[in-house]
């Protein structure tokens, strides 16, 4: 059932909308900037070299969903919730 | 049909909050994902540090927040009250008068000529203020040759020398 709707979010191009959205929040929030700074750290942690896309991920996602601010978290959820009702009868 | 129906309006709300929850955190991964791809590309390719600079010339170039100076620390009204030396008339003008003044006494600019030539009707009227208007004729001469044009101009400024257009027809004259 979830997996029902979750096709339906894709193939109505809502999910990519969201994306969009969230985006651009994160970006107008400062996130992104944030989220650079702490990839720079790990940059110099491992040096440019030698430094992986596991590296990056490993090192910077748990504190980015964490830095997600929480007007953005309502905004989205909101817009999800809706698209759920709307959707799932 | 029917049966999904149901359960899907049965899916109470803490189901969908939680399904809405899971949706939210796997686009919150991909930005995530996403971003951490960007960097790595830029790494790899060299352009992630470019905008960086060394602290020494962060430090030399800082915005400057004090009173009586503008933001790279030089003084703005330093020149306000100093004094000119009119390389022309060797004049000793105000700094905020020289450039006007600069323009009357070399004769060139907008105004000049039209002051110029309209000192030079008036002065074709009586011959006294003529002389008077003589230096300034003189310094005039820079820019256009002395007796070819004051004909002309004595000519042009007979027909109307009281009408008001004769600044104008006097400007287009010298143009």
């Amino acid at each position: 059932m979830r997996a029902a709707i979750n096709q339906k979010l894709i193939e109505m191009g809502e999910r990519e909308r969201l994306k969009e959205l969230l985006r651009a929040k994160l970006i107008e929030c400062g996130w992104r900037d944030q989220l650079k700074a702490l990839c720079k750290e790990v940059i110099k942690e491992k040096g440019i070299e030698n430094v992986t896309v596991e590296d990056l991920v490993a090192g910077v996602t748990p504190k980015g969903r964490a830095l997600v601010p929480d007007s953005v978290k309502k905004e989205l959820l909101q817009r999800i919730r809706a698209f759920l009702s709307q959707h799932s009868t | 049909m029917k049966m999904e129906d149901v359960s899907l309006s049965s899916m109470d709300n803490s189901k969908m909050e939680g399904f809405a929850q899971d949706i939210l955190s796997d686009l919150v991964e991909d930005a995530c994902l996403g971003l951490c791809f960007e960097v790595h590309r830029a790494v790899k390719q060299g352009y992630f540090f470019l905008d960086d600079t060394d602290q020494e010339s962060m430090k030399d170039f800082e915005i400057v927040d004090q009173p009586g100076v503008d933001i790279f620390g030089q003084v703005y009204n330093q020149w306000k009250n100093k004094e000119c030396v009119c390389p022309n008339c060797s004049r000793s003008i105000a700094a905020s008068r020289f450039a006007p003044h600069l323009e009357k006494c070399l004769g060139m600019g907008r105004n000049s000529s039209r002051i110029a030539s309209r000192r030079i009707a008036s002065g074709n009227n009586t011959n006294k203020s003529e002389s008077d208007q003589e230096d300034n004729d003189d310094v005039n001469d820079n820019d256009w040759s002395y007796g070819a044009e004051k004909k002309a101009k004595k000519r042009k400024s007979d027909k109307n020398p009281n009408s008001p257009r004769r600044s104008k027809s006097m400007k287009h004259k010298n143009d």
